[in-house]
């Protein structure tokens, strides 16, 4: 418990910043939107010219893809990137920062087991995550509610702003992993950085250029709001992905730092 | 000269694996080059018909992708993101690490001004720079001409090249810039990305909403964006020159803020 | 019951060996001392101890539970200072001291009060941030998060850099006091002095190798004293014929030097039948047994 509270404490500001600055970028863009629906109003004039059969081809995408749904799908594509920097920093840090400020002998030398340290540590990044998507999830759907013109389904939109959720246990969980495996990191952010941006690139990439593979391989491309917005669910598929992958990298992580040797602060 | 080779042997293994996944970057996606071009033009064609906003949203890119020219812009993005993530990691990390790693107090008894520390590091942050850029420039040739048998892409790379090198040139001095002002040397890396990020997002902003488009001045990856190079052929003379204020500005912070700044170990 | 024991205790990194098949027992109340110079394995042995680094082959036990498989159970009852001190540069050093503490099953208020004492001993201001507080002082903190659990056995790897020898002196005290109330001590150093003015056995370490465990008094009973003595008149060689354990003699004009190793009696009666103006008899130090041991090769 001790350990749990001294790393909420320790990352207090860090997540507050972080959690301000999502929720400012998502009012920031919902305020946008009436602008947007401008837009798809034009778009709507545009498709009517066309000829029927690729009205219906385009109509199914389309016709979530201009509610408000869609508009804020594409800011959670940013937004995503961003947090899962966030929770990637935190995975490699939280562990990490205990070798990097040499205080792991500190620590390890306590009568706690290290089983313990990383369950409490693990526990908190948990925790940190679920701080910022609480306020980021609530001040979206505040300002959605009062930006937006029309009706939309408060769980519908919850379900879309809670795809950040998903994507940044994964980062967690994958910035967990890597902290345990490679000895000594020194800074946290050129880990987490390279690592983040690689996943996002092959999953916008590959999508642009048609590549279905990577909608395994890249966090970025599990949730897809076509499939939120016509199922009200998320598909169990990727969910079945992502919780296989969170379980084998905490297994790994549990045994390797539970092994592994603490080298001397000198 | 020694902390000069010192950083640049410091840095080769990290240089390394950057230029791999730069030509892996490069090579994958110029593979998909042949697969693409052939396929799905006509619903681009009619979806290009809508508002700037609705297509890149809807993942639109406004290149005509049966060309390699149009196929390496759309590529220019990600290969500018990857490029100026190194740099601005460079960047700060070259100038932090030695407060970080507690080494200042050895490397600053030493009979040598810190502006020639800083000068020994910037220059070889450089080479590191340059590498990546003719990296980048010689896989993309080379898979162009490999993927798709068409020469005459070549000056419109050597022009994203330059874009490029520019971009990495700005987020390169804005670590160095960060690094020196900041105080908490572990924190220099995040706040210097932070720069990126913000950046980043901005573009795409812009992008879906035209009343934001006097923000573009805002962020460097507008400066050299590949729609206006392929346009033009050449390099914006304004933002060429924004640039290089940004660029000497940032050396003028670097240099001034580190000269008098304490060393913490 | 011994409290430390190791049993062909062996560390490799990598291929190059840390400890070699050593073998080490530290009895209940004891000052151990563990001497050795920079690289021998003193710390190897001591992270492997505290459960820090996993053993090659062999074992070790610590109140007879074994250290990989009870570490955490163990450090219940272990303090240790290490040579180097890193903390948490954010906190104070109470937050550090209260957090250090939070981690043991004893009574936070006596811990707290613990602290307050220690740091009242120590002369330590406990509102000062860890990033703000000299090496010196750090130390300090690292002292009394050693010891704020009043632990059964005391962990030390070259604890005295950067303590004034007033410290020090506190320092010193303040182990023998623990180990008075029961604490055993593995001390390890590379300061020779050190070990002799604290320690009752001490181990010597080489190259991953225990080579030789003593009584710190026997170590040096057992060794040469050196005799200086000044005369007012040359005196005879002749007059230490027949005295064993005698070696190493220069007589000069106003002055005699030797080596002596045997019964002090035997000597004191010969030195009182000389004209003596001034004398002087040397302890061997734990330098020139150390420097005996390690000589060799």
């Amino acid at each position: 418990m001790n350990i749990f509270l001294r790393e909420l404490r320790a990352y207090r500001k860090s997540v507050l910043i972080w959690a301000l600055s999502l929720s400012l970028l998502s009012v920031i863009f919902l305020m946008l939107f009436p602008a947007f629906t401008k837009d798809t109003l034009a778009s709507q004039k545009v498709i009517e010219h066309f000829p029927l059969a690729i009205r219906q081809a385009l109509d199914i995408s389309l016709q979530y893809f201009f509610t408000i749904y869609g508009f804020f799908a594409y800011l959670l594509t940013f937004v995503g990137l961003a947090g899962a920097v966030q929770a990637m920093n935190i995975g490699v840090g939280i562990i990490s920062k205990e070798v990097s400020g040499k205080t792991a002998d500190f620590l390890l030398t306590k009568p706690v087991s290290r089983a313990a340290v990383i369950t409490s540590k693990l526990l908190a990044a948990f925790g940190l995550i679920l701080i910022t998507n609480i306020v980021f999830s609530l001040v979206s759907l505040v300002a959605a509610n009062i930006i937006s013109t029309t009706k939309f389904d408060n769980n519908i939109f919850a379900l879309t702003s809670a795809t950040m959720f998903l994507i940044q246990i994964f980062f967690l969980a994958l910035g967990i992993l890597t902290s345990v495996i490679i000895p000594k990191i020194k800074s946290a952010i050129s880990v987490s950085l390279p690592v983040v941006f690689s996943f996002f690139i092959i999953g916008t990439l590959g999508v642009i250029l048609g590549n279905d593979i990577v909608k395994y391989v890249s966090p970025f491309k599990f949730f897809d709001t076509n499939y939120i917005i016509s199922h009200k669910s998320y598909d169990p598929k990727y969910l079945m992905i992502e919780a296989v992958f969170i379980v084998v990298a905490i297994a790994i992580s549990y045994i390797v730092y539970t092994k592994k040797d603490v080298k001397a602060a000198v | 000269m020694n902390i000069f080779f010192r950083e640049l042997k410091v840095y080769r293994k990290s240089l390394l694996f950057w230029s791999l996944g730069m030509i892996a970057l490069v090579a994958s996606g110029m593979a998909k080059f042949a697969a693409y071009s052939n396929t799905g033009q006509s619903m681009n064609a009619i979806l290009s018909q809508f508002p700037q906003s609705i297509q890149t949203i809807f993942g639109l890119t406004g290149f005509d992708l049966s060309k390699a020219s149009g196929f390496i812009s759309v590529l220019f993005m990600y290969i500018a993101l990857m490029a100026t993530i190194h740099a601005v990691l460079l960047g700060a990390g070259i100038i932090s690490k030695e407060e970080r790693d507690k080494t200042a107090e050895f490397l600053f008894v030493r009979p040598i001004n810190r502006a020639r520390v800083i000068s020994s590091k910037i220059a070889a942050g450089i080479i590191n720079l340059v590498v990546i850029n003719i990296v980048t420039f010689i896989s993309s040739v080379y898979f162009v001409n490999y993927f798709t048998k068409d020469n005459s892409t070549i000056n419109y790379v050597i022009t994203l090249m330059c874009g490029l090198f520019f971009l990495q040139l700005m987020f390169f001095f804005i670590g160095t810039a960060v690094a020196a002002i900041n105080n908490k040397s572990r924190t220099s890396a995040s706040i210097a990305t932070s720069v990126l990020l913000f950046s980043f997002i901005l573009t795409f902003l812009i992008n879906i909403n035209n009343d934001l488009k006097n923000l573009k001045y805002l962020t460097p990856f507008k400066y050299f964006d590949a729609k206006d190079l392929l346009a033009t052929g050449k390099l914006d003379v304004i933002y060429v020159s924004i640039s290089l204020v940004v660029v000497f500005v940032m050396i003028f912070m670097t240099y001034m803020s580190f000269a008098n700044k304490d060393l913490n170990d | 019951m011994n409290i430390i024991e190791t049993k062909k205790l062996t560390k490799y990194y990598g291929n190059s060996p840390g400890i070699i098949d050593l073998d080490l027992s530290v009895e209940q109340g004891e000052i151990f001392g563990f001497i050795g110079p920079n690289g021998a394995g003193k710390s190897t042995t001591i992270r492997t101890l505290l459960g820090l680094i996993r053993p090659t082959g062999g074992s070790a036990t610590i109140f007879g539970k074994d250290v990989v498989k009870f570490s955490p159970e163990i450090n219940e009852e272990v303090g240790y200072l290490p040579s180097e001190v890193f903390y948490y540069d954010d906190m104070r050093a109470i937050d550090l001291l209260k957090y250090s503490g939070s981690f043991y099953k004893k009574d936070q208020k006596v811990i707290a009060k613990r602290i307050n004492d220690l740091a009242a001993y120590l002369d330590l201001d406990l509102k000062k941030k860890i990033d703000d507080l000299s090496y010196g002082n750090k130390k300090k903190v690292g002292i009394i998060q050693g010891l704020l659990h009043q632990p059964k056995l005391i962990i030390l790897d070259e604890p005295t850099g950067g303590l004034d020898p007033l410290m020090q002196q506190r320092f010193f005290a303040l182990l023998k006091e623990e180990n008075k109330k029961g604490a055993t001590i593995l001390f390890s150093s590379h300061i020779l002095s050190e070990v002799q003015k604290l320690c009752d056995r001490v181990a010597i370490i080489k190259d991953g190798k225990i080579i030789k465990v003593e009584r710190i008094d026997s170590l040096i009973e057992n060794t040469n004293k050196r005799f200086k003595l000044e005369t007012a008149v040359k005196v005879d060689k002749s007059r230490f014929t027949g005295l064993t354990g005698i070696s190493d003699l220069v007589i000069t004009d106003n002055s005699i030097s030797f080596l002596y190793r045997g019964k002090i009696n035997d000597v004191t009666k010969i030195i009182a039948s000389l004209n003596l103006t001034n004398m002087l008899v040397e302890e061997p130090d734990l330098e020139e047994i150390f420097l005996h041991y390690y000589a060799t090769d």
